[in-house]
């Protein structure tokens, strides 16, 4: 997941580079699924997700698409 | 589907991981969990492997050495996070927030722009993103991200 100031330099990036484009999220966005992602990763109890829980996680942060399906 | 099916002992290892990763700013080697717990050599390296195999961290391919205890980074990478006296790499610009997510903490962040190269700076701050705008790529879809770890 690579940083960029702008979608157009992600299109230009992937041409330049034939990168396959995938999504793009703004920072802030992935700020908010960063909390929900990571914050219980140090829980002693942390066993990680299933696919279904994963799935849940992303939809609840409108991410509901093919794309964001594990 | 990952097997996550692990005896209570290498969940404590993981926590191990972790919790040394942060102190340290490195995970922790085989011998370090085997002494720690009192296994053996072999025992620790089977440990790690386990969680590989579970998707609970990456090692370095050819090795018991970790690589990857998301969203720390056992190797350089283009973001680093700092936070208090501590600096760690992030694997990605995800993980460059995923670490003062996991840790509750204020960070200050920098980062490489992948078009440019120029530095960016970004930074938590009471919970809050403080950014002049960014966007993160994602090139690979979910269910093709541990196909190719390093470059997902």
């Amino acid at each position: 997941m690579s940083l960029f100031r702008s979608e157009e330099d992600v299109a230009k990036w992937c041409r330049r580079t034939g990168e396959a484009r995938g999504e793009v999220l703004s920072l802030e966005r992935v700020w908010r699924l960063a909390l929900v992602w990571y914050a219980r990763r140090m829980a002693e109890d942390y066993h990680g997700r299933s696919n279904h829980e994963v799935h849940l996680l992303f939809v609840d942060q409108g991410l509901a698409s093919d794309f964001w399906r594990p | 589907m990952p097997d996550t099916n692990l005896s209570d002992q290498i969940w404590a290892i993981r926590a191990f991981i972790y919790r040394f990763f942060v102190d340290h700013e490195r995970p922790p080697t085989t011998d370090e969990a085997a002494t720690r717990f009192g296994i053996s050599g072999d025992a620790a390296r089977e440990a790690y492997r386990r969680l590989a195999a579970a998707h609970q961290m990456f090692l370095e391919p050819g090795t018991d050495e970790i690589r990857m205890a998301s969203p720390l980074s056992a190797t350089p990478t283009p973001y680093r996070v700092f936070i208090g006296h501590h600096s760690y790499y992030a694997n990605c610009a995800w993980d460059s927030l995923g670490i003062p997510a996991m840790l509750g903490s204020d960070a200050d962040i920098e980062a490489h722009d992948t078009f440019s190269g120029d530095l960016v700076r970004y930074a938590v701050e009471d919970g809050q993103l403080r950014a002049d705008g960014g966007f993160v790529h994602f090139s690979l879809p979910v269910g093709d991200w541990y196909d190719d770890l390093i470059h997902t």
